[in-house]
C-alpha cells in the first residue's frame, strides 16, 4: 500500500527501509554526527498548510528513530535541509541528487557542509531507501 | 572606454627592443582581451607555421577588461602561443595578482617575440619597461626566485612575479608559468615557450588606476556580486574545502579517475584525498586571489615524515587526482610533496602526473621495467616513484628526458602497446574528470581548442549541476552518463566559457552568479552600454570558431576529435560501470550544432556570420 508523502506513515516506512538497507548499513557506518532533519516547505496549493519536518536519528548505519517534527524542532538538529515539496519529489524520483540540489540552491542546508560532502555515499543510500518506499504524492 | 589601460608592450627579445602596440576598440569588443585577443593577433601575424620552440612563436601575456577591477574573480590573465606539447593552439590562464599588477604598472599586456641571446627578465615598473639580465637567476626554482627578484629590484612595494622554473628552462613540454608561488598557467607548456625565448620572468609593479566607465554603478555592482557569492553554496564549499571539495562528490558521480583510468570507485581513497580531509589535517589557512571573496586556495604544511613540506601552496583537486587517485595511492601528504616539487620546478601537475601514471601502467603491464626507469620503482599504491621522477623530468635527466615529452610522444617512442595506456586528446593529457561519467565532458574534451580540457568551457558546472545557468538556452538538469542531447549543451557551454578566459574571469565565480550579472559587469566597466548576454554568447562562438580555424591551419581535422581508448573502455565498478560515451552520436550532434564540415572545419557561412570572413578566406584558400 502506498503511503502519502509527506505523512507520518511515509516517515515510518522510510525508517524501516533505512534499517532494512544493507547499502545504508555500510555507507552510513561513519555517520556519528547526529540527527538530520528534512523539512518540506509549506505549500497550501497542494494542501500542505504547514512545513512538514522529518526527524531522522541516524547513527553508524542505523536509523534509531524516524518521526514527524515541526519546523522549530527540525532546526535544533545538527543538520537541517529545507526544500520545496516539488524538490523533495524530485529527490525521491532520483531526478535531483541532494548534494547537487544544495549546490544549486534548490535545497538549503543548515549544518556543516564538509560533513555532508564527506558522506555523499550515505546520502545516496538514503535516497535509494526513499525511492523504495511505496509513495502516493499528495499532488497526484 | 573603461577596463583597458590602452597600452600594450611589444618586446623583441632578439634585439632587446621594446615598443608599444595600439589596438582599436572594435578589435577589443570582438575579442575582449586575454586569450581571445591573443588568438586574433596570432591569426593576423600568421603564426600557425611557427616552430613552437622557435623565435617566430610569439608569446602573448594579456589581461582582459575586467582584470584587476573589483568584480569578484577578476584576478586573471592569459598566456597564449603555439603549444610545444600539442603543436596546436596553446593557452592557459591563472589568478593571483599578476593581472592587476600589470595593469597598475600601466599596460594591458605584452607580446614577446624572438629569442634573447642570454636569459632576461622584463621589468615593468610604473609605466616604464626594460629588459634586465637574468643569467644569475637561470636555474633558480619558482619559490626561491621570489626573494631573489625582490632583492634585485629593491623598493618598498613588492612586485608581482611571473616566472618559469628549471622545467621551463629545460623545455619540458608541459612546463608551466608561475605567479608568485601560488598560481600557475598550467596547461599546454607555456613555460617551455618562455624557456625557449630565455625569458625567465616578468616583473610588474605600479600604482596606476584602471579606468571604470560607470563608477557609480560599479560600486553597486561589486556589492551585489559579492553578496551573491557569499550566499552561494559552491562558494561556501570552495572556501571551506578548496577545489578538492569535488573529490567526494566526484566519486559518487563516477567522475574520479583511479589507477590510470582502470577503476571506477573507491570511497576510501576519495575520503583520504578529499577536501574535508585536507582541511582537517594539513591545512594552515585558506588564501584568496586578488578581489576574490571565495578564497579557495589552500595553504598547507606537512610538518614531518617522509613527505615533509614547508608551509606553502596546497594541491588543487586535479593534483589530488593526478598524484593521488591516478596512482591509486591514498597518502595526501605525498600529494602535497609532489605538488610542491612540481611548483618549484614549474610543471603542470595534470600532464606531469598523468604522464607518470602512464609510466606506472606501462611498468605494471610489463611494457617498461625498473631499468627503463633508471632503477626507480613504480608501483600503484605508492607515490614514491613519482616523487623520485620529478627532478629527473624537470632536468631531462635519464628517463626524465622521455617523460618530459608528455605521454603522447613518450608512448610513441616506447611503442609495444604503450599508446593504448595513454589518455590524451590532441596531445593534451585528459584532466581529472572521467569522460565515462560525464558524456558532455567527453564531448568537450574532443572539441576543446587546446586538446582535452575542462576549462575551455563551463560544461563541468552544467553537467555536474554545480549551478543552473538561466536564460542561455540550457535545460535544468542533465544526466552525466548519457550521450543524447549533449551536442547543443556543449556548444552553449563552450560559448559561455570561452569569453571568461578573455575577460579574464575565474569560472568558479560563475557558479555563484548568472551571465546577465556578468553582462552588466562588462557594461559597467567598459561603457559598452548595449552589451548583452546575447552578444556575450556570440562572442563566445566567435572565439571558439577562430581558435578552431587556427587549429585547422595547424593540421587539426575531424579525425583528431576522438576519445582515447581508455575513455571507451567500460569500467567494471562504480557509478558508471559498463557505460561509455557514444562518440559518434556526440560528434554528429555537435558538428551539426556548431556548423562544421566533414573535415572538421567551420563552414564558410558560419565564419562569415561570426565576423570571421577574413579567417574563412585564409582557411579555405590555404587548402
Amino acid at each position: 500500500m502506498a503511503h502519502k508523502f509527506p505523512s507520518d506513515e511515509w516517515v515510518a516506512a522510510f525508517g524501516d527501509e533505512i534499517n532494512a538497507s544493507e547499502e545504508y548499513r555500510i555507507a552510513g557506518k561513519p555517520w556519528t554526527h547526529g540527527v538530520t532533519a528534512l523539512v518540506v516547505n509549506a505549500d497550501p496549493s497542494i494542501g500542505l498548510a504547514e512545513p512538514y519536518g522529518i526527524w531522522l536519528d541516524l547513527d553508524q548505519g542505523v536509523c534509531r528513530n524516524a518521526r514527524y517534527c515541526d519546523v522549530d524542532e527540525a532546526q535544533t538538529a545538527p543538520f537541517c535541509i529545507f526544500g520545496d515539496y516539488a524538490r523533495w519529489k524530485q529527490v525521491i524520483h532520483k531526478e535531483l541528487e541532494p548534494v547537487k540540489g544544495m549546490m544549486q540552491g534548490k535545497l538549503k542546508l543548515k549544518g556543516n557542509l564538509q560533513i555532508i560532502v564527506r558522506n555523499v555515499k550515505a546520502a545516496q543510500a538514503l535516497v535509494n531507501c526513499s525511492t523504495r518506499v511505496p509513495t502516493a504524492f499528495i499532488d497526484e | 572606454m573603461g577596463g583597458y589601460v590602452g597600452r600594450y608592450l611589444d618586446v623583441d627579445l632578439a634585439r632587446g627592443a621594446i615598443s608599444e602596440l595600439a589596438w582599436p576598440e572594435e578589435l577589443r569588443r570582438m575579442y575582449l582581451g586575454g586569450s581571445g585577443l591573443a588568438a586574433r593577433l596570432f591569426f593576423e601575424r600568421g603564426s600557425w607555421s611557427a616552430d613552437p620552440l622557435g623565435p617566430d612563436n610569439d608569446l602573448y601575456v594579456l589581461t582582459g577588461p575586467l582584470s584587476g577591477t573589483l568584480v569578484p574573480g577578476s584576478s586573471r590573465f592569459a598566456i597564449a602561443a603555439r603549444s610545444p606539447l600539442t603543436g596546436i593552439w596553446g593557452e592557459g590562464s591563472c589568478g593571483g595578482n599578476f593581472a592587476p599588477a600589470l595593469k597598475r604598472a600601466g599596460f594591458d599586456g605584452v607580446v614577446f617575440h624572438g629569442i634573447a641571446p642570454a636569459p632576461v627578465m622584463l621589468v615593468v615598473d610604473s609605466g616604464r619597461a626594460e629588459l634586465r639580465d637574468a643569467t644569475a637567476l637561470w636555474g633558480v626554482d619558482n619559490y626561491d626566485l621570489i626573494g631573489r627578484v625582490h632583492d634585485l629590484l629593491g623598493g618598498a612595494k613588492k612586485p608581482s612575479l611571473l616566472s618559469i622554473g628549471p622545467a621551463g628552462e629545460n623545455l619540458v613540454r608541459f612546463a608551466n608559468v608561475c605567479n608568485n608561488k601560488h598560481d600557475f598557467v598550467g596547461r599546454t607548456g607555456m613555460g617551455a615557450v618562455m624557456g625557449s625565448k630565455r625569458l625567465k620572468a616578468v616583473v610588474c609593479r605600479g600604482d596606476g588606476e584602471i579606468p571604470i566607465a560607470d563608477p557609480e554603478d560599479y560600486k553597486a555592482l561589486c556589492k551585489d556580486l559579492v553578496a551573491k557569492v557569499k550566499a552561494s553554496v559552491p562558494a561556501q564549499s570552495l572556501k571551506e574545502m578548496g577545489t578538492d571539495s569535488a573529490m567526494d562528490l566526484g566519486m559518487m558521480l563516477g567522475d574520479i579517475p583511479i589507477r590510470n583510468w582502470r577503476r571506477g570507485e573507491d570511497y576510501e581513497l576519495s575520503g583520504r584525498l578529499g577536501g574535508p580531509t585536507m582541511s582537517e589535517t594539513f591545512l594552515k589557512r585558506g588564501a584568496a586571489c586578488y578581489a576574490c571573496p571565495v578564497a579557495c586556495r589552500r595553504v598547507v604544511e606537512v610538518p614531518d615524515g617522509p613527505y615533509r613540506t614547508e608551509v606553502g601552496p596546497g594541491p588543487e583537486f586535479e593534483t589530488c587526482c593526478s598524484f593521488g587517485t591516478m596512482l591509486d595511492q591514498p597518502d595526501l601528504a605525498g600529494v602535497i610533496r609532489a605538488n610542491e616539487l612540481c611548483n618549484r620546478y614549474g610543471m603542470d601537475t595534470i600532464s606531469c602526473g598523468c604522464t607518470i601514471a602512464w609510466a606506472y601502467d606501462c611498468v605494471a603491464e610489463g611494457i617498461l621495467s625498473a631499468d627503463d626507469m633508471d632503477g626507480i620503482v613504480l608501483e600503484f599504491g605508492s607515490v614514491d616513484g613519482a616523487i623520485a621522477l620529478l627532478p629527473k623530468i624537470a632536468r631531462r635527466d635519464g628517463v626524465g628526458d622521455l617523460l618530459a615529452e608528455g605521454s603522447r610522444e613518450a608512448a610513441r617512442r616506447v611503442g609495444k602497446g604503450a599508446q593504448e595506456l595513454t589518455a590524451e586528446i590532441k596531445g593534451l593529457e585528459v584532466p581529472m574528470h572521467d569522460p565515462r561519467g560525464s558524456h558532455g565532458m567527453a564531448l568537450s574534451y574532443m572539441t576543446a581548442y587546446r586538446g582535452a580540457c575542462h576549462k575551455a568551457h563551463v560544461v563541468e558546472a552544467i553537467e555536474h549541476g554545480f549551478t543552473v545557468f538561466e536564460g542561455v538556452g540550457l535545460e535544468e538538469n542533465y544526466v552525466g552518463p548519457s550521450s543524447a542531447g549533449k551536442g547543443k549543451m556543449v556548444v552553449i557551454g563552450e560559448n559561455l566559457g570561452l569569453p571568461l578566459n578573455s575577460l579574464a574571469l575565474c569560472e568558479f565565480l560563475m557558479w555563484c552568479y548568472q551571465f546577465d550579472d556578468l553582462a552588466r559587469a562588462i557594461r559597467t566597466v567598459t561603457g559598452w552600454a548595449d552589451f548583452s548576454v546575447e552578444e556575450y554568447l556570440r562572442t563566445g562562438e566567435r572565439l571558439w570558431l577562430l581558435k578552431r580555424c587556427l587549429n585547422n591551419l595547424m593540421g587539426v581535422t575531424r579525425g583528431d576529435d576522438r576519445l582515447p581508448k581508455k575513455a571507451l573502455t567500460p569500467l567494471e565498478d562504480g557509478a558508471v560501470a559498463g557505460i561509455v560515451p557514444d562518440q559518434e552520436l556526440l560528434l554528429s550532434e555537435y558538428y551539426a550544432e556548431r556548423g562544421l564540415d566533414d573535415g572538421g572545419r567551420p563552414r564558410i557561412e558560419v565564419l562569415e556570420r561570426a565576423g570571421l570572413a577574413d579567417v574563412a578566406r585564409t582557411l579555405f584558400g590555404a587548402k
